[in-house]
């Protein structure tokens, strides 16, 4: 393989090198499967807004001395379910709302890591993406979300397409429309706040947008489409995580980066044909 | 009384059943206790003026928007039946990059017992080749585009259709086409169809009932029965004249 030949094998032999790689790829499937949906219900927003939102979760774990991961999930999940519940209730545009609601969550954020003495590993690993920092336990959490959001994203398929394109042809044929919307902010949450720790609270959201907007370009059909991006989340992954292992590069924005450099090909590509 | 208490045979129904339906968006009635019923095999179109109710009564009817009254559809309410009824929005604005296929589009509506050379044969009733179904959904014309948003709701077999201005944004020969397609579901499936519609010269030729809406449902029956001077001046506020108006 040409990953194994450019690596250093024996790179592939570190613990943390190996959690880095399986949460990178369990990642990159998860976040390309849930950012065709995002991408085709105009929700790419919302990604950056429960990242960003989710800064009050990690300092409010910080504080009071527990894991970030956990609290910033349950904080995501909250925040998402909110964004729903207001969506239905108040008539201002769903972006608008995101806004108020990522910006306040964040600024709570700041404010509360004010109370916080000295440096904080966590916090700058949450902000910018620390994918070496990965443990085990993080590694489980991660993979065991990842298959439950996937087997209820392989079975609602059809049903989430069809609410997408036509909200209201779907909810007369039967689809729980109100259901099935929840459960999509509530896995974008979930994946949002899992690949933080990836990519970092500024740059998380690229994995939700670039690789269904690549795939967009080249895909004849919803079957390529969906393909497509997983591979184009996966070859973003993958080259971003050697070029950080071999130039000692933040990895978060060498994944984006890897990503972007990936779109434009895809749109000369796309030019030239 | 509801029919619901009355009859137990299904197909004595009514297709459609409402009484007193009435729609309040705050202070505001949309739809102002609305009763009619239309009969299994009937084509019925609700007409009137923009703003008079129309697609608000169709989606109060369809559970799209929140309503007080009662409405049994095949005698039953509408969560027991929803396998038997095809909706067409008036509205179908998607993103025309979005890579689906028509094939792929249609499926989207497919329940376990609808076999796969089901499609084909939806496709086909529609007036549309099997070979559209390759195309993607975003490169359709208007009209076929419409034709498509049939096959769909059609694809589970129906036995009630409704369509919100199927022949919004088409030209007159695609309307008709269209209306022949309706015309065609109605004879040879005996699909029961109610339809909105704003041109009542085009519609009257095609169905066995109007309901003429503004908030409140002003007169229903046979096109020409119902559709007098009157009623159209009573509905539209000015005069129509309809059947002159056809023959342009």
């Amino acid at each position: 393989m040409l990953f194994m030949n450019i690596i250093s094998i024996d790179l592939l032999y570190l613990p943390f090198i190996q959690r880095a790689l399986i949460a990178g790829i369990t990642l990159g499937l998860l976040l390309a499967c849930l950012g065709v949906f995002a991408t085709l219900r105009r929700m790419a927003f919302f990604g950056d807004g429960v990242a960003h939102a989710s800064l009050a979760g990690i300092a409010i774990a910080i504080l009071s001395g527990l894991t970030p991961l956990p609290v910033a999930l349950v904080w995501a999940v909250a925040v998402a379910i909110f964004i729903f519940l207001l969506e239905r209730k108040i008539k201002i545009p769903s972006d608008s709302l995101i806004g108020i609601i990522f910006t306040a969550s964040m600024a709570l954020g700041i404010i509360l890591m004010r109370f916080t003495p000295g440096y904080q590993p966590d916090l700058i690993s949450y902000m910018f993406g620390n994918i070496l920092a990965i443990q085990t336990v993080d590694l489980w959490v991660t993979t065991g979300i990842t298959i439950l959001i996937l087997t209820w994203l392989w079975f609602s398929r059809n049903k989430l397409t069809f609410m997408s394109l036509s909200e209201e042809s779907a909810a007369v044929a039967g689809v729980a429309v109100t259901r099935h919307t929840l459960l999509l902010y509530v896995s974008l949450a979930l994946a949002t706040v899992l690949a933080v720790k990836m990519l970092g609270i500024i740059l998380v959201s690229a994995l939700i947008i670039i690789p269904p907007a690549t795939s967009r370009l080249l895909a004849k059909n919803f079957r390529q489409y969906f393909i497509l991006a997983i591979v184009a989340a996966e070859i973003a992954i993958l080259a971003g995580l050697l070029a950080s292992f071999q130039l000692d590069l933040p990895s978060g924005a060498s994944i984006v980066l890897a990503g972007t450099a990936l779109f434009i090909l895809a749109l000369i590509f796309k030019k030239k044909t | 009384m509801s029919p619901l208490s009355k009859k137990t045979n299904n197909e004595i129904f009514p297709a459609i059943f409402t009484e007193n339906i009435t729609v309040r968006f705050g202070e505001h009635a949309a739809v102002d206790n609305v009763s009619f019923s239309i009969e299994q095999g009937e084509i019925a179109a609700i007409v009137g003026p923009n703003g008079s109710g129309k697609t608000t009564l169709m989606k109060a009817i369809l559970g799209l928007v929140p309503s007080r009254g009662e409405v049994l559809v095949l005698g039953q309410h509408l969560h027991d039946v929803r396998v038997r009824v095809g909706y067409v929005p008036q509205r179908f604005t998607f993103d025309r990059d979005f890579p689906i296929t028509v094939e792929e589009f249609l499926r989207l509506a497919k329940r376990e017992q609808c076999s796969n050379s089901r499609i084909t044969t939806v496709i086909k009733e529609v007036g549309l080749t099997p070979l559209a179904l390759s195309k993607r959904l975003g490169n359709l014309s208007g009209g076929q585009l419409q034709r498509v948003l049939i096959a769909q709701a059609i694809l589970n077999d129906p036995a009630v259709l409704f369509l919100d201005e199927p022949a919004t944004g088409i030209d007159v020969v695609g309307e008709t086409a269209i209306h022949d397609v309706i015309e065609h579901l109605n004879k040879e499936h005996g699909t029961t169809v109610l339809m909105v519609s704003h041109d009542i010269a085009m519609i009257s030729t095609l169905v066995d009932k109007v309901l003429c809406l503004n908030k409140k449902l002003l007169c229903s029956g046979p096109p020409r029965k119902a559709l007098t001077e009157k009623s159209l001046h009573d509905l539209f506020g000015s005069h129509h004249a309809l059947y002159e108006h056809h023959q342009h």
